[in-house]
């Protein structure tokens, strides 16, 4: 808050006030003439657009598909609302589904977990709001597992110990020196079959160890703004290292790191964009399937990146009120 | 076996860059002695209090605290520091703590007192420095004095057998020192055994048993207050004095 006061008061130094609306004014034009760039290049290539096609694949009310989680025979129910899957094993196991609208499988039919058996009426996530949803899953695991694997290679990188110094500093080079995409690869092919990981598993874990070396980078220099006489005055208390980290040093720095870590998770959110090259269906994935089915690669890929905008757009909204309450705490 | 509380044989210090901190310095305080070291600026007489409890490495000699050998990488230096309390120039208040957090902090995790006992031991110890009020206090709501009376309590909360005090007033305003000196004025008449450096002459004269005088790294001149403030024979410690007390 004090800061954008003493941001406008400088503003209003440097420039006079009949000159604001002028740039304001500058803003508009620029903008609109974008805009209209971007619509006359359409016209050029001779493109139709049709976003009448975009709704239905963020919500449709096509109804929800419903699948069988088990395998085994369809028993139908008398009411047609409902089925019964009855496993073929001993003692026979019965799964019941309920409070459907329509059923798709017949009476006797064999099934196989993951069949779609069923369909609920109604308005259900389309793909692109499903890829929304894993592309948001996928970036809050991997912080997890990024902000424990930073926070790890943080302690390294301050430690005066060669051995964890010298593994911390060699992960975050190693990271920071090659492309995340190409990581990912590596992720997937070699680690992913030597250790055989799912997509999604190898998705998570590349964005995690990618992710952690620059949380790694944020600890340290955390740890390294902390004033030097709180380790002294810890340590002259008889506290071990790890106490004074601990105790002392860890819940100073991280209060300082939130921050640049929340910065880090609007970054992760993008990033995760790439995992799409691994046959994970996130919302850039979603989007390039929709884009194959409709031919509306325009439209789509607007679409998608709004829905991007919104997601990193709500999480810096919330980054900003953490920072002024924060602020406003010290 | 070795008598005194405090001894160093023969200590020398060299940083890196080959400027030696500290030369052949040897001194022994007894227990219950206050010690003041007066000296000009990069003397060596911080870097001689912080290699007593360990936090600064030496390069030659021995320095024997509590019968334990500080220069003898075996000693567990942890433990020897819990027996003997540092007050520093910036406090070093722990700023996300509150007054009796701070305090309580190093009895709990490394003694291992259970949180009340803690607490009601921190509650005794501020209102002996006359803070019994500020416990619920941070560090960033008290003023300098205020702080740094704090940052004795807890240097006190392990029951140190010797406290060392490293320019404690220098950090505060001229009104604010008296409250300090004050706390340690006390402290010393309960019969503490305490290492003071400080520029506080008259604090010097009235607390202290032994003035040290260093200069470059080196142990110049030591007397009793009468005799280090009276007729010094030593010149460099006549034209220090004579600086200190025109200014």
């Amino acid at each position: 808050m004090v800061r954008e006061q003493r941001l406008a008061a400088e503003r209003d130094l440097t420039q006079p006030p009949h000159h604001r609306w002028l740039w304001n004014g500058v803003y508009a034009v620029v903008i609109v003439a974008l805009g209209f760039a971007v619509y006359t290049t359409s016209k050029r290539v001779d493109y139709t657009w049709r976003w009448e096609r975009i709704p239905q694949y963020i919500v449709s009310n096509e109804g929800e598909r419903v699948a069988t989680p088990a395998d085994g025979i369809v028993r139908l129910d008398p009411s047609g609302r409902a089925l019964e899957i009855h496993a073929q094993s001993d003692p026979p196991q019965v799964t019941r589904i309920d409070n459907v609208d329509r059923i798709t499988a017949g009476e006797g039919d064999p099934v196989f977990a993951g069949d779609i058996v069923a369909i609920r009426q109604g308005y259900a996530a389309g793909p692109l709001l499903i890829g929304l949803w894993i592309t948001l899953k996928i970036s809050a695991l991997s912080l997890v597992f990024a902000l424990a694997l930073g926070l790890v290679a943080g302690l390294g990188r301050v430690s005066a110990n060669p051995a964890a110094h010298n593994l911390a500093t060699t992960y975050v080079e190693i990271i920071r020196g090659t492309p995340l995409l190409v990581q990912i690869f590596i992720m997937y092919f070699f680690i992913g079959t030597v250790l055989d990981l799912s997509a999604f598993t190898a998705g998570v874990a590349a964005l995690a160890v990618f992710t952690g070396a620059y949380v790694a980078e944020i600890v340290r220099a955390g740890i390294e703004a902390v004033p030097k006489g709180q380790m002294e005055a810890a340590r002259s208390l008889g506290m071990s290292y790890p106490q004074a980290m601990r105790f002392v040093i860890l819940p100073q720095a991280l209060r300082r790191t939130l921050p640049p870590m929340a910065g880090q998770f609007i970054n992760l959110v993008k990033d995760s964009s790439l995992v799409s090259i691994i046959a994970i269906t996130d919302l850039t994935k979603a989007g390039r399937e929709i884009v194959s089915s409709t031919f509306a690669p325009f439209e789509v890929w607007f679409t998608v990146a709004l829905m991007y905008l919104v997601l990193t757009g709500t999480l810096s909204w919330v980054v900003r009120r953490m920072e002024r309450r924060l602020a406003a705490s010290d | 076996m070795i008598e005194a509380q405090i001894a160093l044989k023969g200590v020398g210090k060299q940083f890196g860059n080959g400027v030696a901190a500290l030369k052949n310095v040897s001194l022994e305080v007894q227990q219950g002695e206050v010690v003041v070291v007066v000296g000009p600026s990069g003397s060596g007489k911080s870097t001689l209090l912080r290699a007593l409890n360990g936090l600064e490495g030496i390069s030659a000699g021995e320095i024997w605290v509590d019968g334990q050998a500080v220069h003898d990488r075996r000693t567990n230096l942890n433990r020897l520091r819990t027996r003997v309390g540092m007050v520093f120039q910036q406090f070093n208040l722990f700023p996300h703590k509150t007054a009796l957090g701070n305090v309580m902090l190093a009895p709990m995790q490394v003694a291992g007192v259970a949180p009340a006992e803690a607490q009601a031991r921190a509650q005794r110890l501020l209102e002996k420095v006359g803070l019994g009020e500020r416990g619920a206090s941070y560090p960033a709501q008290l003023s300098g004095g205020q702080q740094q009376r704090v940052a004795i309590a807890r240097a006190l909360a392990m029951q140190p057998d010797i406290m060392l005090f490293d320019e404690p007033t220098s950090a505060l305003d001229p009104e604010l020192r008296g409250e300090v000196l004050e706390v340690m004025k006390a402290l010393a008449l309960e019969g503490m055994t305490m290492v003071v450096v400080t520029h506080e002459m008259s604090f010097a004269q009235a607390v202290a048993h032994r003035v040290l005088f260093m200069d470059g790294g080196e142990l110049v001149y030591q007397d009793t207050p009468a005799g280090f403030f009276g007729q010094p024979k030593n010149e460099r410690l006549r034209t220090f004095l004579g600086q200190v007390l025109k200014a």
